[in-house]
């Protein structure tokens, strides 16, 4: 069986339990909309100064939120005790990477379809060119996915994994968050140019290494 | 039975093996050859190391010394993919997902297994270690301890292994589930499979071809 055929086998397994179960979703969904008010109520202010929360509140939130769904990615593993059986396909251990981020990816991109307006709401801003702030959150979201689902696989057999998580994610992922920051930044200050497509193309150079890195890492750590 | 001709490497065996938990060595200098056709017991005092011998002979474990070999071929020169195909497990976790059907987890493990299972095989399977058919479309979550047992064994059946490792496989079965793990006991010998059996059970006891106690850190053979 080819490692597309399995990563698709996994990912529907994955989606189907998620469907089932909820809890996951609907846990990361709830704190993320806690985030967002607890934000709007620290920073209350209003007018144009409301609106320079928003790339930080927007970017911190997704941070915070993806860690959370994180936790539980190998949750369903470690019930029914299937991790060494799904690390040892026929395929090695790449489906089993690429359909855990894969979900992980699922799981952020609906917690972004829900915090985004959320914080343009809350914060009384308006994106007109929306275009370089969706592409950062693609580009943002592909590697907070495949940089979380690695730790997440590192710190499994890890007994303190809840508090190392953050720990270790947060670091790795920081230039991605910065470079969010800078182009939600500029596009709700009605800038463009150079600057936004230099912090985008940050943001993919980080994705390629880590896309391109992170099946094999996670090869080494299934191993043990 | 079917004896291993000297030519013929063993489906698996463990030769010199030494593992240790921190400081103390749980398993000394051991040597266990699993044979083709034959039902291996395995016994010993609490804490002997009967869990950890499993882990040790089915690549959970990596050796401290000596080595464990899989048709003659050291476990760490098989890829890792390999192993599912050649060693099937049960152990004190039955190896299913548990917000996943009966029938959904035995085609999802057939497939990493590298067999595409018809609908057929899989209620057959199901059939044979006595699942009631109002339960295989039910999640797993809600099935009992012994219906869980039932289909973690009928998922080492679909694996189609030539290595069976079964650790404590009658707990949490009723005295019908039993007869029935002794009729799959008895067809995996006559089908010449080798499993080892780590049981307190006198009818899977009275089933065996050899008995092994593991008594500190090295086995010995035992009694019938």
């Amino acid at each position: 069986m080819t490692t597309l055929r399995l990563t698709w086998l996994l990912l529907q397994k994955d989606l189907r339990i998620a469907a089932r179960s909820r809890e996951v979703l609907g846990f990361t969904l709830l704190f993320s909309v806690l985030c967002v008010l607890i934000f709007a109520f620290g920073f209350l202010q209003s007018g144009s100064a409301a609106v320079r929360y928003v790339p930080g509140v927007l970017w911190v939130t997704l941070l915070f939120a993806s860690s959370m769904s994180l936790l539980r990615l190998f949750a369903a593993e470690e019930e029914g005790g299937t991790l060494p059986l799904v690390s040892a396909t026929t395929a090695g251990t790449v489906p089993l990477f690429l359909s855990k981020a894969g979900v992980q990816l699922v799981f952020t991109t609906l917690v972004t379809a829900l915090v985004l307006p959320m914080v343009l709401l809350f914060f009384d801003a308006r994106l007109d060119a929306p275009g370089p702030v969706i592409a950062s959150l693609l580009l943002g979201l592909v590697g907070q996915s495949v940089v979380g689902t690695l730790c997440a696989a590192l710190l499994v057999h890890v007994r303190l994994r809840e508090v190392l998580l953050p720990l270790v994610l947060y670091p790795t992922v920081a230039p991605l968050v910065i470079a969010g920051v800078k182009v939600t930044s500029m596009a709700l200050q009605g800038q463009s140019g150079q600057g936004t497509t230099d912090w985008l193309t940050l943001m993919l150079v980080f994705d390629l290494v880590f896309v391109a890195a992170s099946p094999w890492l996670h090869g080494r750590a299934m191993q043990r | 039975m079917t004896p291993t001709s000297p030519q013929e490497p063993a489906p698996l065996e463990a030769r010199g093996v030494a593992w240790a938990a921190g400081e103390r060595f749980v398993l000394l200098d051991l040597d266990v050859t699993l044979r083709p056709g034959e039902l291996l017991l395995l016994s010993g005092h609490n804490g002997a190391g009967k869990t950890s011998l499993l882990d040790v002979l089915r690549g959970e474990r990596p050796v401290d010394r000596g080595a464990v070999l899989l048709q003659g071929v050291p476990l760490p020169e098989v890829a890792v993919h390999e192993l599912p195909r050649h060693v099937a497990s049960l152990h004190h976790r039955p190896g299913l997902y548990f917000d996943l059907t009966g029938r959904e987890n035995l085609t999802l493990m057939a497939a990493l297994c590298g067999h595409t299972l018809s609908v057929a095989e899989v209620e057959a399977a199901l059939t044979r270690v006595g699942l009631e058919p109002a339960a295989w479309d039910r999640r797993v979550r809600h099935y009992s301890r012994g219906m869980k047992q039932r289909t973690g064994l009928a998922r080492v059946l679909v694996s189609g292994a030539r290595v069976w490792l079964l650790d404590e496989p009658s707990t949490g079965l009723d005295p019908a589930g039993r007869a029935t793990l002794a009729q799959v006991l008895r067809d995996a010998r006559d089908e010449g499979r080798a499993v080892m059996v780590v049981t307190h059970d006198p009818e899977l006891i009275a089933l065996a071809d050899r008995h092994l106690v593991l008594r500190g850190g090295q086995v010995h053979e035992g009694a019938l």
